[in-house]
């Protein structure tokens, strides 16, 4: 018994190491994907306030190049044929898509953000208080920003599309032919690899890719990038593409985080097909 | 005091220059580095990996700064140990320049900065896949780390302990 204590006093300052070090590791191991960004995470209420704070001064640097984004959007919005139909607050907006879908766009603006990180995460100033739930996709002006996997009341924090783990189903606008996004490849903000496209596909550079709505994260049409090369993989009868995001992640600063009001419908919807088949098949 | 200090500038001005995905600096390790060479190395040891999850939630990193800087606390009194002045350090040395000389400094700081981007940049890639270019990014940012440190301190802390 003594022996023991003996033992853990005088080697007090290796085991206190060994302690804190593996809480460090679990704390990085056992986040979640994407429940759970880890618990320490860029959404609590003081690293939230100091970003508004710095962003706030900040921003006024990109003060032209955030206006001409958004003169350019509203100008292809008033464009398009769709029913427009405010709700209450300024910062809540219910809008229909020339595919039919119905979803909200709550608005935020970025208070910190990243781009030379093998993994990088936005951080917003709106959250639950907001409406903002864990999976739901960000949208820019400029095309998908990623998905949100952490929230608190006033902050949230967006997985990038910027980010190893960060997958999204997106198809050719003309085509409707599907495949994934996913980075990591160049670890370069502007390009994202496009995988899953067979060689039966026309392909060419310039054509357009937007998401395929299938996941009900994204709705169907929001602007990806466009083709900027791509080589076929014989072995897989797949091409590797590279695709020039349309994503501005450098002068990111307002984002609409996209809450589908038929997510809810439309996954019980599924998830009763699902059953009712299996029962069929007994 | 002069953690807040290192802290705030870490996380809000450095982590917004973007100079690549190969220099990345953490200055803030600094803070750890100038710590009273005879504080109690199991309390550096504490503070280390508090200072580490700080800067963890404004960098959404999880945990890796923990993990890199209680590994870098736990080598400190080693490293102290191998740059140690023959006839040990003076009663009133601390960790800067104006104290011990940029030579020391170099090889002190440069072997614990090492270190910590060794644990950090490796924790945070998680996989063999860039193993070089992972390499790379450990050497020139710290570096990098290493130059801002020299600087920092020559600006704001000459003779301070």
């Amino acid at each position: 018994m003594y022996g023991i204590i003996a033992f853990f006093k005088r080697h007090y300052f290796t085991l206190l190491f060994l302690i804190l070090e593996a809480s460090s590791f679990a704390f990085v191991f056992t986040n979640n994907y994407y429940h759970e960004a880890g618990y320490f995470n860029s959404s609590n209420r003081i690293a939230g306030s100091v970003y508004s704070t710095y962003s706030g001064l900040t921003s006024y640097f990109n003060l032209k190049n955030t206006n001409d984004q958004l003169a350019e959007e509203n100008a292809r919005l008033l464009n398009l044929v769709s029913t427009n139909k405010d709700t209450s607050t300024h910062k809540n907006v219910l809008k229909t898509n020339p595919y039919g879908q119905e979803y909200h766009f709550i608005l935020s603006q970025v208070i910190d953000n990243s781009t030379n990180f093998p993994n990088n995460y936005l951080t917003l100033d709106a959250g639950s208080d907001e409406g903002i739930d864990e999976g739901m996709g960000a949208v820019s002006p400029s095309g998908i920003v990623g998905i949100v996997v952490k929230v608190s009341p006033h902050y949230s924090v967006v997985m990038s599309l910027l980010h190893q783990k960060t997958l999204v189903s997106a198809m050719f606008k003309k085509s409707g032919t599907f495949g994934t996004i996913a980075w990591g490849d160049k670890m370069d903000y502007r390009f994202a690899a496009f995988s899953q496209i067979p060689m039966s596909e026309k392909v060419k550079i310039g054509d357009t890719i937007v998401t395929s709505g299938f996941s009900s994260i994204f709705p169907k049409g929001i602007m990806v990038g466009t083709v900027n090369d791509f080589t076929p993989i014989p072995e897989q009868y797949f091409y590797a593409i590279h695709v020039k995001l349309s994503t501005d992640f450098k002068n990111l600063k307002y984002v609409y985080v996209v809450s589908d009001l038929k997510k809810i419908e439309k996954d019980t919807l599924e998830i009763n097909a699902q059953k009712s088949l299996n029962e069929k098949t007994k | 005091m002069r953690f807040l200090f290192f802290i705030l500038l870490q996380v809000t001005i450095i982590r917004h220059l973007d100079l690549g995905i190969y220099f990345n600096p953490f200055l803030f390790v600094g803070a750890i580095l100038m710590l009273p060479f005879r504080l109690d190395k199991s309390l550096v040891l504490i503070i280390a990996f508090a200072t580490g999850l700080i800067i963890d939630v404004f960098y959404n990193t999880m945990g890796m700064n923990a993990a890199a800087c209680t590994m870098m606390a736990f080598c400190r009194p080693w490293v102290l140990r191998v740059y140690s002045p023959t006839g040990d350090y003076n009663a009133d040395a601390s960790g800067t320049i104006g104290s011990m000389g940029i030579r020391w400094m170099i090889g002190y700081a440069g072997t614990l900065i090492l270190i910590h981007h060794l644990i950090l940049f490796y924790l945070e890639m998680f996989s063999f896949h860039g193993f070089f270019t992972t390499l790379l990014k450990v050497i020139l940012s710290g570096i990098t780390t290493l130059i801002l440190l020299l600087i920092t301190q020559s600006i704001f802390f000459r003779n301070s302990a």
